[in-house]
């Protein structure tokens, strides 16, 4: 029984990370790591002695322990990658907010007056504001 | 369309400009732009993806526009840039070209002909004989997942009109990564109608590609892409070839 759902909840979520790539919701570079963990709860549903016999190999007495060490350790290390990938974006973000203060403040030297803000500006598509 | 000054015919379009989006390809910018000057009358603007060599000063010598990116944001990044360039100034038709000499600049009265027919709204300069063995098996392998009829999805000599430019310079494009897949299946949603012309391409002059340059990374893009046109199967519909 617990294999079954196993193997439903890697379908689903499976299912889940298509519909939410295709509607511009997840970036591909996270539905790759989704989906590959989709597959591997699929395959361990469909296949549950795979690690019955891998626990055997490894001596380890109680399978479904070992399942769960394996889960834990790989949960951490993709918190751990998307903290580094969060100092990442936070420098890229402190950067450019310091590059567009020095921009306006050479441009407010060169025009003479203070610019407006950016939501005046005939910018058309530039709906930035709506996506974080 | 053409005019004939010297003895050379000087392409002009009104309202056309011409992005490229460069990073450290100072060997080669200057001579790029200069031959876009010399076969047409068409703007250049420059893209800068954070280079870290002088093809900033290189771009702006040669006499082009330079937009510099205060961080990487990678080739199609740089490109969104400058069609949102494009679109903030008014541009009708947005040329994309590479930075490194394979596209030729004599080939754009070819490239732009069906768009001054109005027989595609996008064209795409295709080059099916290059590439190696391994290329040609990941492109198959493209077309077949995204259903995208065309021949070569990875060219970035492309020509895109008001419309297209309008579609990507929105947010759902920031999205992607890479040109290839996701552009065009985003631009066959919108029913853009994109045509594929045949035109010579000359091997980079110098540097390596950004995405065959390590197994790991050619590993990315094609799982990347793969997925990315496994989910997008069926936005497009197909146009008679």
């Amino acid at each position: 029984m617990v294999a079954i759902i196993t193997s439903i909840i890697g379908i689903a979520t499976a299912i889940i990370i298509v519909v939410l790539i295709r509607r511009d919701h997840l970036h591909v570079r996270y539905g790759l790591w989704w989906m590959s963990a989709a597959i591997v709860f699929s395959l361990l549903g469909l296949f549950p002695a795979f690690f019955d016999s891998f626990a055997k190999y490894l001596g380890v007495s109680y399978p479904p322990m070992l399942a769960l060490t394996v889960g834990v350790v790989i949960l951490v290390i993709k918190i751990l990658v998307m903290d580094i990938e969060r100092s990442r974006n936070a420098i890229r973000l402190q950067r450019l907010t310091q590059r567009i203060a020095l921009l306006e403040s050479d441009l407010r030297e060169t025009q003479g007056k203070p610019r407006e803000a950016d939501n005046n500006s005939n910018h058309g598509e530039l709906d930035d504001a709506r996506h974080k | 369309m053409t005019t004939s000054t010297t003895n050379k015919p000087v392409l002009s379009l009104p309202h056309c400009i011409v992005i490229i989006p460069a990073f450290n390809e100072s060997q080669d910018i200057a001579y790029v732009i200069g031959e876009i000057h010399k076969h047409s009358n068409f703007p250049v603007v420059v893209i800068d993806d954070a280079s870290t060599d002088d093809t900033i000063i290189k771009a702006k010598q040669a006499g082009a526009v330079v937009v510099p990116l205060a961080v990487q944001l990678g080739a199609w990044g740089a490109t969104q840039t400058g069609l949102r360039y494009a679109l903030k100034n008014n541009y009708s038709y947005a040329i994309t070209m590479d930075a490194d000499g394979q596209h030729l600049a004599e080939s754009l009265p070819i490239l732009l002909q069906p768009i001054i027919n109005k027989e595609a709204d996008v064209t795409i300069g295709s080059c099916t004989e290059r590439g190696s063995v391994l290329r040609k098996i990941a492109w198959s392998l493209m077309k077949k997942v995204s259903g995208l009829r065309l021949e070569d999805l990875t060219s970035g000599f492309r020509v895109y009109d008001r419309r297209a430019i309008r579609r990507l310079a929105a947010w759902q494009a920031t999205l992607l990564e890479y040109q290839d897949v996701g552009v065009l299946a985003m631009l066959q949603a919108s029913g853009i109608k994109i045509k594929d012309v045949e035109v010579e391409m000359l091997p980079r002059r110098h540097g390596m590609s950004r995405i065959f340059y390590s197994w790991t990374s050619v590993f990315y893009y094609m799982s990347y892409t793969l997925l990315l046109s496994f989910t997008k199967r069926g936005t497009t519909h197909h146009q008679p070839h």
